[in-house]
């Protein structure tokens, strides 16, 4: 693929949504804090996002810039419910750190 | 494909513009899991957002850019960063970067810099040049998007924003309603698993 979106490659911007997406999947696979983890699957969200704008200005179709807005608003709600999840099982456990959490286990 | 992998193209401006962005996204967000202290890792996790907005700045896509800035940058990364707050933080995590001045006198001029360079990508950031349209046809001035409907009338929208605000509103109209339902539903979950505790506490209370 050799699109050139503001004179640069589109697969450059391809290689950068990779990269990103690939250091938010060592940070959730290595990083045992519970926020660290949140960031990362954050990390992990816009290196979609940056796939969906790049094909989106590639084959010159809106609907991928809508769908990133979408996706902004589904993180929004992620946020609100995995921090206030965070902060509940803090107050439980008095820990925020993945290894410790044993209450499904059985 | 090698070749068209490693073709560079220098003389346009957007092209440094898109290297230093790329770079401070992933330095920072490399920042972000290999740092102990969940602060600095917020604040790298912050430039990688705005680093972001500048790459999307250049590729043309502004709406998205501002809602980069507006969603990420501010409303999740306040929330993040409350809830950081909130938990006890160990001692051994905290970093003494603030002790050292020239290390803070070097982060502020590299932020200054940076933040400059992302104004000037949102200024002058180059939309995709290209008369080959898919759904929406594009005017010579690469601004205006004709988005039909079906009784064959359509919708002139200039500029990114409208185009992309046109295709919410004509063709994403179900799924964006959903989304409010959606956001709804995540607010008033946030509120009870806030409130349960406080209700079980007060129960407790009267039984003592």
């Amino acid at each position: 693929m050799n699109a050139l979106i503001s004179g640069i490659p589109s697969v450059y911007f391809l290689a950068l949504a990779g990269i990103l997406f690939s250091i938010g999947l060592v940070g959730v696979l290595i990083r045992r804090n519970a926020v660290i983890i949140f960031m990362s699957v954050e990390l992990i969200l816009n290196a979609v996002n940056l796939v969906f704008v790049t094909f989106s200005k590639t084959l010159l179709n809106v609907s991928g810039e809508v769908i990133v807005f979408f996706v902004m608003a589904i993180a929004a709600c992620e946020a609100a419910i995995g921090l206030a999840l965070v902060i509940a099982i803090f107050r439980q456990n008095k820990s925020s750190n993945v290894d410790e959490l044993q209450s499904l286990k059985w | 494909m090698a070749k068209d992998f490693f073709m560079i193209a220098p003389d346009h401006p957007s092209f440094y513009l898109f290297l230093l962005f790329g770079t401070v996204a992933v330095i920072t967000a490399l920042n972000v899991i290999f740092q102990k202290n969940p602060v600095v890792s917020a604040v790298s996790l912050v430039f990688t957002f705005f680093s972001l907005a500048g790459i999307y700045a250049i590729m043309g896509a502004f709406f998205i850019a501002t809602m980069q800035v507006l969603v990420y940058a501010g409303a999740i990364m306040v929330l993040v960063v409350f809830v950081i707050m909130l938990l006890s933080q160990r001692a051994e995590t905290l970093s003494k970067f603030w002790d050292n001045p020239l290390k803070v006198l070097a982060l502020s001029v590299f932020g200054m810099l940076f933040f400059f360079t992302l104004f000037s990508a949102l200024q002058w950031g180059v939309p995709k040049q290209n008369p080959e349209t898919k759904g929406y046809t594009v005017s010579e001035l690469q601004t205006q998007y004709q988005y039909p409907i079906n009784g064959g009338t359509s919708v002139t929208a200039e500029g990114n924003v409208a185009a992309v605000g046109a295709a919410t509103y004509l063709d994403y109209v179900l799924p964006f309603e959903l989304l409010s339902i959606l956001l709804l539903v995540a607010v008033v979950g946030a509120v009870i698993l806030a409130k349960r505790r406080l209700t079980t506490e007060s129960t407790k209370d009267s039984t003592l």
